[in-house]
């Protein structure tokens, strides 16, 4: 790689980071108000309303109120480990958002092996909740912790699985070709032939970003907050957008493998593949208030006695398919 | 071209020899393996500068995102403090023995590799995905066999080795 770097394509990828984290920053604020709002018509209240016409500042105000706070550590916490992890929560997201092709145009660094990009730099996450959880010194954040890597070690097989029937059915990791291997049509769309695989993929993504049904390592009724629970203002916050962050993510790379990327039955263009991640985003947000927060057992089985051997299942009868 | 890959080459050595020293040297375990997933994306890093990125990534996912994660995991159920036992300073006769083993694989891979040097590339190449997986699968497909069983018998010494610390 090192022999093509010259001074324009690193300038391009210092530029698509940029991009990109702007792209966070205005999305952690839309989602944040989305979310509120979305909670307040499922349980039949308004919402956010105060602030701003409709309350569409409450976003804007929240973020000055965290930026504006205090940075506090615990007393026998472990400096170093205490402020590494929110920064490593949050910085290598930025990363994954590179090799995502949001149009024909406009991706931040068309690499052949783009998913894989995206599948090992997403395992910091882990790695950064679980530095939350321990370098905090509270048993709440290290029972989080806990949680969190039994969770996340679990969910990753099922969903590499679900990726890899895509990967085998398109012979290729870059995201680009796979948005190339289909249709426009949404009968041409992968999930009209793996529509298994999608399950399989949401469901764990779901796991794997910690969101309700699956949010036990921050389950805040049980552990106060979680693996978080010791960190304030940005500290916090840094947590938080690298959660919106991680569910844009999770939302794209599915919009890519299943969706059909930026094509739609007209007029191809960012335009279908924004729309595509925002309604797999709002589905989250419809899950989370709509089922209850799984015991921990009944995580662990959902995993090991359904997602895997579906998985298994799926991209063996993908091989023998693609074989025949 | 030259610089750029000097520098890069230069950084990533520095991180992979201070992550080294933070994962032998550190007291609380839990840094030291900070410092081993630091020595790992430096290698990671060494990979990339290779032109070798499917390594990259895969070293990243495999040893930081899932082998990094269950020793961390270990050590949380282990509740290794920082002022436990294995804190205190190690006698000299270990650590001698510890730089010996340190020692071995270089003094013996030097040897083999000043006596075959294989021809270097002024700028590497880029190995395709499905060539790479060809050649694995087709011509070195017993060393390829072959890691699984060591694998395995690690993985079965591992599981002997508690056996016999059970019975004493």
């Amino acid at each position: 790689m090192n022999a093509t770097i010259s001074f324009d394509s690193v300038l391009h990828v210092v530029l698509a980071l940029v991009g990109v984290a702007v792209f966070v920053g205005l999305n952690g604020l839309l989602l944040v108000y989305a979310e509120r709002k979305v909670a307040g018509f499922i349980q039949r209240r308004p919402g956010p309303y105060e602030v701003g016409p409709q309350g569409i500042l409450q976003a804007v105000a929240d973020a000055l109120k965290l930026i504006g706070k205090q940075l506090v550590r615990p007393d026998r916490a472990d400096p170093l480990l205490f402020w590494m992890a929110p920064v490593l929560a949050f910085f290598p997201v930025l990363l994954l958002f590179l090799p995502i092709p949001f149009s024909p145009l406009l991706t931040g660094w068309d690499v052949n092996l783009g998913l894989l990009l995206i599948l090992a730099f997403a395992g910091f996450n882990v790695l950064a909740l679980l530095l939350a959880g321990w370098g905090s010194n509270n048993k709440y954040g290290l029972l989080g912790a806990a949680r969190a890597v039994a969770q996340s070690v679990a969910y990753e097989i099922p969903l590499l699985l679900a990726v890899l029937a895509i990967a085998f059915q398109e012979g290729t990791l870059s995201l680009s070709a796979i948005v190339g291997g289909q249709g426009g049509m949404p009968w041409q769309w992968n999930i009209a032939v793996q529509p298994l695989a999608f399950l399989i993929f949401f469901v764990s993504a779901l796991g794997e970003t910690n969101r309700a049904p699956f949010d036990l390592p921050e389950a805040e009724s049980e552990l106060t907050a979680g693996f978080h629970t010791e960190y304030s203002g940005m500290g916090f916050g840094m947590f938080f957008l690298a959660e919106y962050a991680n569910m844009i993510v999770a939302c794209s790379v599915c919009t890519v493998l299943f969706l059909g990327g930026w094509k739609g039955p007209f007029l191809d263009g960012a335009w279908w593949f924004l729309a595509k991640v925002y309604g797999l985003l709002l589905t989250m947000m419809w899950f989370r208030w709509t089922y209850p927060r799984v015991r921990f057992d009944q995580l662990l089985n959902l995993n090991w006695r359904w997602l895997l051997p579906l998985g298994v299942l799926n991209l063996l009868a993908t091989a023998f398919v693609m074989k025949l | 071209m030259e610089t750029p890959a000097i520098l890069a080459f230069g950084f990533y050595f520095l991180v992979i020899v201070v992550g080294c020293f933070m994962a032998v040297g550190c007291a609380s375990l839990v840094r030291a393996l900070v410092g081993l997933v630091a020595t790992l994306l430096g290698v990671a890093g060494m990979y990339l500068l290779l032109n070798a990125p499917f390594m990259a990534f895969m070293q990243i996912l495999i040893y930081v995102g899932a082998i990094c994660v269950l020793i961390f995991f270990a050590l949380m159920l282990a509740r290794a403090d920082a002022d436990g036992d294995e804190a205190d300073p190690a006698p000299a006769p270990r650590t001698f023995k510890g730089i010996l083993a340190a020692m071995l694989p270089g003094a013996l891979l030097a040897p083999i590799l000043m006596l075959h040097p294989t021809a270097s590339k002024l700028i590497p190449a880029e190995v395709p995905l499905a060539e790479l997986g060809r050649r694995l699968m087709e011509d070195y497909v017993l060393p390829f066999e072959l890691i699984s069983v060591v694998l395995l018998i690690s993985m079965a010494g591992a599981v002997l080795l508690v056996w016999e610390r059970r019975d004493k």
